[in-house]
Order: C-alpha cells, then sequence, then structure tokens
C-alpha cells in the first residue's frame, strides 16, 4: 500500500458526551479526488480538524505519507504536505494577494529572521516564484497587488487556493468550496477542480453540494451521525439505500 | 488599488527593470535623502545654533524612534498588543546603568548586555503568555509592566529605588567619549540607524509577510506551515530586544536613570506615535515619533495649553486618518519601490513580493 497518502483508523472524536466523529476509517491513494459528503451535523468538519491537526482525536490514528501524525501541530502537518482552504473564507484581509498566498510558499520553504537579514536573495526568490506560479494557475496573477479584502467572494476563494497551492501540497484538502457560489461559478469551480486533479494533486472536497462532488469525484465517502456510511463510486453511493436514508430521510423513487 | 489589469505581465528587476527602478541613483535617493537629515542637516543645526536644547531633542526623538519601530514590530506587524513595552526599556537602561557604573563596563559591552538582558526578560514574559489572544495579552503585559515598575522602584539596594543611579558614564569606545552635543547626537543616531535597518529588512520581506499573517488569522497562518507560537515569541523578543537598546542609549546620554522614566503612561505614549504613525508600517513608526516628540517641543510657546493641542492633534488625526499618518499597505509599496525592496513589478506599476 505504497500508494496510500493519507489513512486514517478508527478516528473518533467525543465533545463531552457527543460523539461527534465514531470510529471512522478510510484512506486516499496518490492522485484520488475524493469526495467526503454528508448532511449538516454529520461530523464532516470535526473529522477535517482531526485531519489536519486542529482537534486532537479521543481515538484512533491518522497516517500520512507513511507517517504517524496523530496529534502533531497544524503547521507540521501542513509543512508535511497537507494544505487546505476554510469554509468560511479566511483570506488575510489587509494583505495583497501576492503576499497573502507568499504565507503559504514560507510555510513550505520555512521561515527564519537570520535569512530576512543576511543573504536570504535565494530563499527570498524561490518564495516570490512559488507564488507567482500559485496565482497564475488559480488566474489571478492581475490582481497580485490588490488588497485581499478589496476582491469579490468568487476570486477570494481561487486566492484561498492559491495559497494552499503555494504551500506545494500533496494532498488538498478543499472545505465546502462551492458553499455562496451561484452554480455557473460552481460548475466553474469543478473544472477548475478537475484541472487542477489532473495535473496530479490529490484532492479530498468536503462539500455539501451533491452536483459538484457526484460530477467530479472518483469515489464518494458518506458521513451521517459521525459514521462512515458509505465509500464507493458516485453511482454505488448515489443507490445506497443507507445514503438515502440518511440524506434525504426517506427513501423516495425519484432515481 | 482597483483597477484591473486584463494583462498582467510580470517583470522581475533581474530580467527587465522597469524605468522607475533603473538606475542607482534612483534606487538610493530615498536612502540618501534619510541619511542626509540625519547625519547632516540635524548635526548642521545642533552645531550651527549651539544649543543643547536642541541637542536633547533630537537624542530623545532617536531613542524614541528605536522605542517605537521596535513596538511597531511585535503589535503593528505581529499584532500582539503590549502595553508594557517601557518596561523593558526600564530593563536596558538599568542594565547598562548597573553595568557601568557598578562593573566599570565599557559602553561597547553594556549596550548589547541591556538589549539581551531585555529580550531575556522578554522571552521568558513570552513564553507562558503568548497562547494569550488579543486583550489578554494586553492585559498581561499591562501587569508585567507594572510589575518590573515596582521593583525599580522598591529594590533598594540594586537599582536606589526612587533616587535612581547618577553618574552613568557617556557613550564611548576604546577611549573616546562623546562628550559634546554633538557627537552625542551622532552616536545615538549611528545606533538608531542600525536598529531601524535590523527591523526594516525583519518587516520587509516574506519574513515580515509571516508576521502579518499572525497578525491577521494565526490559525490560519498555522495551517500553511508557519510555526506560529515560535514567531510570535521571535517577535517580542526582537521588540524587547531593541528596547533594551533604548533604554541604555537614555542611561548613557542623560548621566541620570529613575523607575519613573518607565512608567506606564512611557508605554502608552510609545504606544500612541505607532498607532498614531499607522499600525504596522514602520516609516509612520518612524514618523509618529517625531511627530510625539517634536510637536510637544514646537507649541512651547503657548505654555500649558500645548498638551491639549498635542491631544487635539492626535485625537483629529486619528478621526481623519483611522490607519495612521502613512498606513500599512502605502508603506509597504512605498518600501517595495523607494527602497527597491519589491521582487517584481507587474503591469500597472504595482512592486509585488520581496526581496
Amino acid at each position: 500500500m505504497s500508494n496510500t497518502l493519507l489513512s486514517i483508523q478508527g478516528l473518533t472524536r467525543r465533545f463531552g458526551g457527543l460523539l461527534a466523529v465514531s470510529d471512522v476509517s478510510a484512506t486516499i491513494a496518490k492522485g484520488e479526488l475524493v469526495g467526503l459528503i454528508g448532511p449538516n451535523g454529520a461530523g464532516k468538519t470535526t473529522l477535517f480538524n482531526l485531519i489536519t491537526g486542529f482537534t486532537p482525536p479521543s481515538d484512533g490514528t491518522v497516517t500520512f505519507d507513511g507517517q504517524d501524525v496523530t496529534g502533531r501541530k497544524p503547521w507540521r502537518i501542513a509543512r508535511m504536505g497537507m494544505g487546505r482552504t476554510f469554509q468560511n473564507l479566511r483570506v488575510f484581509p489587509n494583505m495583497t494577494v501576492f503576499d497573502n498566498v507568499s504565507v503559504g510558499a514560507v510555510g513550505a520553504f520555512g521561515q527564519s529572521p537570520w535569512r530576512a537579514l543576511f543573504n536570504g536573495g535565494a530563499h527570498s526568490r524561490a518564495v516570490s516564484e512559488r507564488s507567482w506560479e500559485a496565482l497564475e494557475r488559480v488566474g489571478l496573477t492581475a490582481q497580485a497587488g490588490d488588497i485581499a479584502a478589496n476582491l469579490s467572494y468568487g476570486k477570494r476563494k481561487y486566492l484561498e487556493i492559491a495559497r494552499a497551492l503555494a504551500t506545494s501540497p500533496r494532498l488538498l484538502i478543499l472545505d465546502e468550496p462551492a458553499a455562496g457560489l451561484n452554480d455557473t461559478e460552481t460548475a466553474e469551480l469543478a473544472d477548475f477542480i478537475r484541472r487542477l486533479h489532473a495535473g496530479g494533486v490529490t484532492v479530498l472536497l468536503v462539500e455539501h453540494d451533491m452536483g459538484l462532488v457526484m460530477g467530479s469525484c472518483s469515489r464518494v465517502i458518506v458521513l451521517a451521525s459521525g459514521r462512515k456510511i458509505a465509500d464507493g463510486t458516485p453511482e454505488a453511493v448515489q443507490r445506497d439505500p443507507a445514503v438515502l436514508e440518511a440524506y434525504l430521510g426517506v427513501e423516495d423513487d425519484a432515481a | 488599488m482597483d483597477v484591473n489589469v486584463p494583462d498582467a505581465r510580470l517583470m522581475p528587476d533581474t530580467l527587465a527593470p522597469p524605468a522607475a527602478f533603473s538606475g542607482r541613483g534612483r534606487r538610493f535617493a530615498w536612502t540618501l535623502l534619510l541619511l542626509a537629515v540625519a547625519f547632516g542637516a540635524v548635526p548642521a543645526a545642533i552645531v550651527g545654533t549651539g544649543s543643547s536644547y536642541l541637542a536633547q531633542i533630537a537624542i530623545t526623538t532617536m531613542i524614541f524612534v528605536i522605542l517605537s519601530a521596535s513596538l511597531n514590530h511585535v503589535t503593528g506587524t505581529a499584532g500582539l498588543l503590549s502595553i508594557g513595552h517601557a518596561a523593558f526599556y526600564g530593563i536596558g537602561a538599568y542594565a547598562a546603568a548597573l553595568l557601568s557604573t557598578r562593573l566599570g563596563l565599557p559602553f561597547i559591552v553594556t549596550l548589547p548586555a541591556a538589549g539581551l538582558i531585555a529580550a531575556l526578560f522578554g522571552f521568558l514574559v513570552a513564553l507562558p503568555t503568548m497562547r494569550l489572544v488579543s486583550i489578554y495579552f494586553a492585559v498581561a503585559t499591562l501587569g508585567i509592566g507594572e510589575m518590573i515598575y515596582v521593583i525599580l522602584l522598591n529594590w533598594i539596594d540594586l537599582t536606589r529605588g526612587p533616587m535612581g543611579i547618577r553618574g552613568i558614564p557617556p557613550i564611548g569606545l576604546l577611549g573616546w567619549q562623546a562628550d559634546t552635543l554633538l557627537s552625542r547626537y551622532l552616536a545615538v543616531a549611528v545606533i538608531a540607524v542600525a536598529c531601524v535597518w535590523v527591523l526594516h529588512r525583519l518587516t520587509h520581506s516574506y519574513y515580515g509577510n509571516a508576521l502579518r499573517a499572525l497578525r491577521e488569522d494565526d490559525q490560519c497562518a498555522d495551517s500553511m506551515g508557519i510555526n506560529v507560537e515560535r514567531l510570535k515569541i521571535e517577535s517580542f523578543v526582537v521588540a524587547t530586544f531593541f528596547a533594551g537598546v533604548a533604554g541604555a542609549l537614555l542611561a548613557h546620554t542623560s548621566a541620570y536613570i529613575a523607575p519613573d522614566n518607565f512608567r506606564f503612561m512611557e508605554s502608552i505614549l510609545i504606544l500612541a506615535m505607532v498607532v498614531v504613525g499607522g499600525l504596522g508600517s514602520l516609516p509612520g513608526a518612524v514618523v509618529g515619533a517625531l511627530f510625539m516628540i517634536v510637536l510637544p517641543e514646537a507649541l512651547r510657546d503657548i505654555g500649558d495649553y500645548r498638551m491639549i493641542a498635542v491631544g487635539a492633534t492626535m485625537f483629529l488625526s486619528i478621526l481623519l486618518l483611522p490607519k495612521g499618518m502613512l498606513a500599512e499597505g502605502t508603506a509597504l509599496g512605498f518600501v517595495r519601490r523607494s527602497f527597491s525592496r519589491g521582487w517584481a513589478t507587474i503591469a500597472g506599476g504595482t512592486p509585488v513580493g520581496w526581496k
């Protein structure tokens, strides 16, 4: 299983008496585009935080690229090559678009006050070039000098993705990227994510928007009430009675 | 700022320097201008007038430039609101004063020692408080600041308490002593310029971008691979180091220090300089220090009304320029352009990135 990039085993998180995530196991192989879906309150965000290191698990392990990263600090996990975006847009509002993206590159290349003082030329050039490449990939180079807060909502989404790309992630986790976008914008985003994936990035897409996930992902993991209830191709998952029940509440014959 | 440039062409300086960037004269124009003021115009005025009053104001301004620039580093750039900066200024001053009067150590030793001792205290304060957020961190620094002031005031055996320490030798180097007003000013100016240069290199770099990211959203910076805790401690240590250096300069230029030089009001004054100048803006911090030291002196003629005038000016400047006299965004663009620190210029002439 050397092809496995991310593997979670028996991941559990309790908040007091609430079992937010219960015994979830899954793997993501290099080069996959996997969707993680589930109704509101299914535990998607908690699972996300367990994987990225923001919340320590009550039980279970997270293995990334062959290393046990359970309980590691988020910045360490990020530096190993796990890039993420946030559900509720978290760009650095008072910094320029370019400077926003550069933070991802600085994270990847490391930061040091000594380098800033003496002999940092090569480091700075590497950060600059990496940042520019990331902006090119999302098509925001024309806005590079703008203050991030002045960008439109949709463009800030792409800025977040560019910032995550600047960390050179081997696994890119997108947290509800389609939230707040209209149908046209969502279609554009789906197209963008597919191109990103085709370019060699492994993507985990945590989503609410069924259309986006079903149309783009080769495999879909379904979470409900903190448990994994399905894991398979979009077609198989859509036909799964457990999924229909969890998602729609009732079994209907619309399909 | 909002202009959308359809065709952004990247022009790294190394490949195709735009017209504005070419020519070494242009490149160093601002640097030369600033150096000419600090080492030409001001010394000329001191010599020309022979005024010890003018020299004293110039020295005080330089010391406060260091204080305000260093507080800006931690509070403006990294976003950690410290309202105890004067305490570290005091630690540096007392360290220099005691090391020179009790142990007879020369200035070349007491200056870095003052910075390092203040930075050590800064480190010890930073370790447990870095997890605190916003206002809680501010209250912690307020408490630490008051504690240090009370210790300076009451540890009579070491600090001589409210009587202060007198007879601190002037700045000197290898037998030479800064015993004239001019030489004293020049020595302080050289050190102040060096301090500002270091802060400039730290702030106007990708390291500085990481600091700004902490201020904007530290959790988010964390998930980008930035070691947030370490960076916060570093910024506080750097700021307290320079506060200590400023303290040593005060001790060696005024020959006498007392705990009252380092009270809470002093911390607030430094903070006011940073805010009036522009939080996060290093040029702003320098301008803010100049403004807050020079204005009250310039208004001496109106007697007791001057502090009212200073207060009113501060109030109005914040009301009209809430981001300060030189707002951060403007200042960063200015530094990229005029000090040639930008990495490249995109279409429209906007410099981006750092060298």
